[in-house]
């Protein structure tokens, strides 16, 4: 999760930064912010959809950080803590946003007949997964279609597929159980199957 | 085993997590449905893709500067 800073100074490591953090230092403080900025705003934006919000959240998730940074004990990376530390923040400005109530993914999901077979035939795609990632527009749509799922599975995929965070961690975030977490990400997975076929396969002709 | 169940349970079945007196009814099933073979083919491209294009991470633009100052300045008096 490194960046490269605007002035193109070499990254610190954790332990080259930590000590100036802890010990409230301005330069380290600007080192931590310019590091990990990029992908924390990204990690808040794929969460929040709203510039506003992922203004609010980055500023306080690095406050919080800062100020917290003497209960750091090195047990994970920086990137790691701090993921964490964005990804509560911004989970807490978004139930506080909600106004909307759990939308269906049924429609999304494979579809059976009387018979408990499929009411349409699949078929495979003729471009492999590497070819299909090259494309930046493949990406693009990738995203677009994770914004598209209804709010408790969008979490899910954005924390489990695209974080990396286990079930088990997923599950204590989002303050649910690692049963749930594994049902709404196979629910999940189906339904962005279904948004995405007509992308990937326009790619592949 | 049906087409259904199949996708009911697909996800154990990709992850290593089915019995094995499960896996084998699953497999049997799978061995005569070329249809639940082409789904589940397009499951694991899906998982894969969604994954693999997370770990490209350049779809969002970069942090604007007026955001990193802000950042910045919100601790100009180090917390004690």
């Amino acid at each position: 999760m490194d960046m490269v800073p605007p002035n193109n100074r070499p990254l610190l490591p954790d332990e080259e930064i930590l000590p100036g953090l802890q010990a409230g230092e301005q330069a380290a403080f600007e080192a931590f912010v310019r590091r990990f900025c990029d992908p924390m705003y990204y990690i808040a934006q794929r969460i929040l959809r709203n510039e506003e919000d992922t203004r609010d959240v980055m500023q306080d998730a690095f406050l919080r950080a800062f100020r917290a940074i003497h209960q750091f004990e090195g047990r994970s990376q920086l990137s790691t803590w701090l993921r964490r530390i964005v990804i509560n923040a911004a989970l807490k400005k978004l139930k506080a946003n909600q106004r909307h109530s759990s939308q269906s993914i049924d429609e999304l999901l494979p579809q059976f007949g009387a018979d408990e077979h499929h009411t349409r035939e699949f078929t495979l795609l003729e471009s492999t997964v590497e070819e299909l990632v090259n494309r930046r527009e493949i990406r693009l749509l990738v995203h677009r279609r994770i914004q598209e799922l209804p709010e408790i599975y969008r979490m899910v995929v954005l924390l489990r597929d695209i974080e990396g965070l286990s079930t088990e961690e997923t599950a204590e975030i989002l303050e649910t159980s690692v049963m749930v977490i594994k049902t709404r990400l196979h629910r999940a997975r189906q339904a962005l199957r279904t948004l995405l076929e007509p992308d990937l396969k326009g790619e592949a002709l | 085993m049906n087409c259904r169940e199949i996708a009911d349970f697909l996800n154990l079945y990709v992850e290593g997590e089915l019995p094995t007196a499960e896996r084998t009814i699953f497999e049997a099933h799978l061995a005569e449905c070329p249809n639940c073979r082409a789904y589940i083919a397009s499951y694991r491209t899906t998982v894969s893709v969604v994954q693999q294009s997370a770990a490209r991470d350049d779809c969002s633009p970069p942090v604007p500067e007026d955001l990193v100052r802000a950042i910045l300045a919100s601790v100009t008096t180090p917390a004690t």
